[in-house]
């Protein structure tokens, strides 16, 4: 029964995937198929890596980070704890992220070591720069397409692969983000976001673009091992190198919960 | 002062790395330079620290340790002494800020014995439910906390989290020497030249103990809490000893009270749109007729900007203090609005703040720049301008206006 059933999933899936990529030449592939085929393919149950953070100013000067950032569930449910290890300037401040059902904005809380209690974030800070890197609040959120309008503009050979071009806007009840469109490169092959390009509110052009390269295959799971945010205006960009990476191991009962957040020292 | 420059440049410029990660710390070289000069003391100030941490993790638990050492160039320093918990009228050379375990009871549930330091409340500048922690004020313009030793357990159920601390040693605040530029006693409580002698005393030994319950409902974060036990922050006893009037000035005695305080508060917090609104209220009762009860409420507005956040907070006691209000150190400055701006750069960060009472209108402007010149080396540069009728709690400290400029180097 169970083999059969298994037969049935794979006959299905083949069915799927024909129509998305070998039919793309018939009809253009439906946006919304394919980022759920690419959530479907990469999503985790959970992650941990530990994260090399560089941060280069316009005029080459160099700022380095260390963290660890642990993720829960995906996209829509997702929950996330970074904890940051160097430098001693920020060593100990938490990040908690925690996707709410029905509501437009994760809550997000930070912990400050020199404070002893940890602070709630207002969706409007989400434009805040996150400690001093060229990512904001908003960018550090798992990335969930059912909040978006999404459509496929075309397709695009990026760093020699070829890609599907998809913009996002946030759907109209979402104005709590602070982009007004999002244009996602896909790989055609592995369906794995390889680019993205941020458009803020009111610009015409795209005011900082994130690049994934070195992609690697950990545990059956294809991972962008170097991640480039570019801040197109300011000239500036962060590279966050991913080390120590692993998927679908529990996490410890507690991890993403307020407690742990307030946990010096802790994970 | 050849010393301490000796001291500060070993500090800074030492070769020292770190052999862990478990380890970090920083050494800090400080300089104030102030307006005026008063009553023999001099234009300028300097204070080198020395801070060092461990935190060693011990299969479930963790161990923390920090050991702080630093000369003071003025009457701030005290001498070097035994004193772990910071009983005394001046600041060792030598302290103990951390020590403490922290034992897993459950998933998420903890218990944490040794030295440490607390952070209760809500709202910024001014929290009620924090104002109780004994605060160092040799730095009068510095926000500078003491820990307590202590035991406290802490967790997580859903939505609810509790905090239950039990104090057994009494850490009570510290003061500036009284009469100097630092010291927050405003004119007109004595009379003019006034010597004061301070006299060395034990607080009383049990400290307080404390309960907090905390809820997170949506948008929402609620909070209530209660405490009793000794008032870390004294009440001043003025006397004028006979046998000490030898001079043309008066030389007054004085010596600290702590009395018992039983106090219970709740605490709100919401996110609004683009704004975090935070409120507090709280009653506290002390059948001590130097000080009486109190009813404090604040009410705080949070907003960023971009890198930038800017936060307002008002706070006001419904009840009149029996006694003047400035040398109730943790009221003194009520009814007061909180003003204070922050924005990081890729350089580093600043800050404006402005304090301000709304009673005798008195207040401080403070400003700071912090340029990083590396990961590791940070300069800052600062000002605190106080100003307005000296009787106020801010006011009073005209002669303290100051620059300060400080080098950090941290590991």
């Amino acid at each position: 029964m169970i083999s059969m059933a298994r037969s049935l999933a794979a006959l299905a899936a083949t069915a799927i995937l024909t129509t998305l990529c070998a039919g793309a030449a018939v009809a253009a592939p439906d946006a919304r198929a394919l980022l759920k085929e690419s959530e479907s393919r990469h999503r985790t149950r959970t992650q941990q890596y530990a994260g090399d953070l560089t941060v280069v100013s316009k005029e080459g000067k160099v700022r380095k980070k260390g963290w660890r950032s642990y993720r829960e569930g995906y996209a829509g449910d997702a929950k996330n704890l970074i904890r940051f290890t160097d430098p001693p300037e920020v060593k100990g401040v938490g990040f908690l992220s925690l996707s709410r059902p029905g509501a437009e904005n994760p809550d997000q809380w930070l912990y400050l070591p020199s404070m002893k209690r940890e602070r709630r974030i207002a969706p409007q800070d989400r434009d805040a720069s996150f400690v001093g890197t060229d990512f904001n609040y908003e960018d550090m959120e798992e990335f969930d397409h059912e909040k978006y309008r999404v459509a496929l503009q075309g397709e695009e050979t990026v760093e020699g692969q070829a890609c599907y071009v998809i913009s996002a806007v946030p759907l109209d009840k979402g104005t709590g983000s602070v982009y007004q469109k999002l244009v996602l490169y896909l790989r055609k092959d592995i369906l794995y976001l390889i680019r993205e390009e941020l458009y803020p509110k009111g610009e015409r052009e795209p005011a900082k673009r994130l690049v994934l390269a070195d992609l690697k295959n950990v545990e059956g799971h294809w991972v962008a091992a170097r991640m480039e945010m570019s801040d197109l205006k300011k000239g500036s960009r962060t590279t966050v190198s991913l080390k120590q990476i692993s998927f679908n191991r529990p996490h410890p009962p507690g991890r993403f919960t307020l407690q742990n957040l307030t946990r010096e020292g802790g994970d | 002062m050849l010393r301490s420059l000796a001291l500060i440049s070993l500090l800074l410029f030492c070769p020292w790395q770190a052999a862990a990660t478990d380890f970090s710390g920083y050494a800090e070289a400080k300089g104030f330079a102030y307006r005026e000069r008063l009553a023999g003391a001099p234009y300028g100030t300097g204070w080198s620290t020395l801070f060092t941490k461990w935190e060693p993790a011990l299969a479930q638990a963790r161990l923390t340790a920090s050991l702080r050492a630093e000369w003071i160039t003025s009457d701030e320093r005290g001498e070097l002494r035994f004193d772990p918990a910071d009983r005394r009228l001046r600041r060792s050379p030598v302290a103990l800020p951390d020590l403490w375990v922290r034992l897993p009871l459950a998933p998420s549930h903890d218990l944490e014995l040794g030295r440490f330091q607390l952070g209760w409340g809500k709202t910024d500048g001014y929290s009620p439910a924090d104002a109780f922690l004994p605060r160092d004020l040799s730095d009068p313009f510095a926000d500078q906390k003491l820990p307590l030793w202590g035991v406290r357990a802490s967790g997580q159920e859903q939505a609810f989290r509790y905090q239950a601390v039990a104090v057994p040693v009494t850490t009570p605040w510290r003061l500036p020497p009284l009469g100097s530029r630092n010291a927050p006693i405003s004119a007109g409580v004595l009379p003019k030249g006034t010597v004061l002698r301070e006299r060395e005393e034990s607080p009383p030994l049990f400290g307080f103990a404390a309960l907090r319950l905390l809820l997170t409902r949506g948008d929402w974060d609620l909070g209530a809490w209660a405490r009793s036990g000794v008032r870390p922050a004294p009440l001043l006893e003025f006397t004028l000893d006979p046998a000490l009037q030898g001079g043309p000035a008066p030389v007054v005695s004085v010596g600290r009270r702590h009395p018992r305080e039983h106090a219970a508060g709740i605490e709100v917090s919401r996110v609004a749109g683009p704004y975090v609104i935070r409120g507090e209220a709280a009653a506290l009762f002390s059948d001590d007729p130097g000080l009486g009860d109190a009813v404090i409420g604040t009410l705080s507005a949070e907003r960023g900007f971009g890198d930038g956040t800017l936060l307002v907070t008002l706070a006001a006691n419904a009840i009149d203090p029996p006694v003047d209000r400035t040398l109730l150190f943790d009221r003194g400055v009520l009814p007061a609005l909180f003003a204070a701006w922050n924005r990081s750069e890729e350089w580093g960060a600043w800050k404006g703040v402005w304090i301000t009472g709304l009673e005798r209108g008195d207040g401080v402007l403070k400003g700071e720049v912090g340029y990083n010149i590396t990961d590791t080396w940070k300069a800052t540069l600062g000002g605190d301008l106080p100003y307005g009728t000296r009787k106020g709690a801010l006011g009073a400290l005209h002669d303290a206006r100051r620059m300060q400029l400080a080098l950090r180097r941290s590991w």
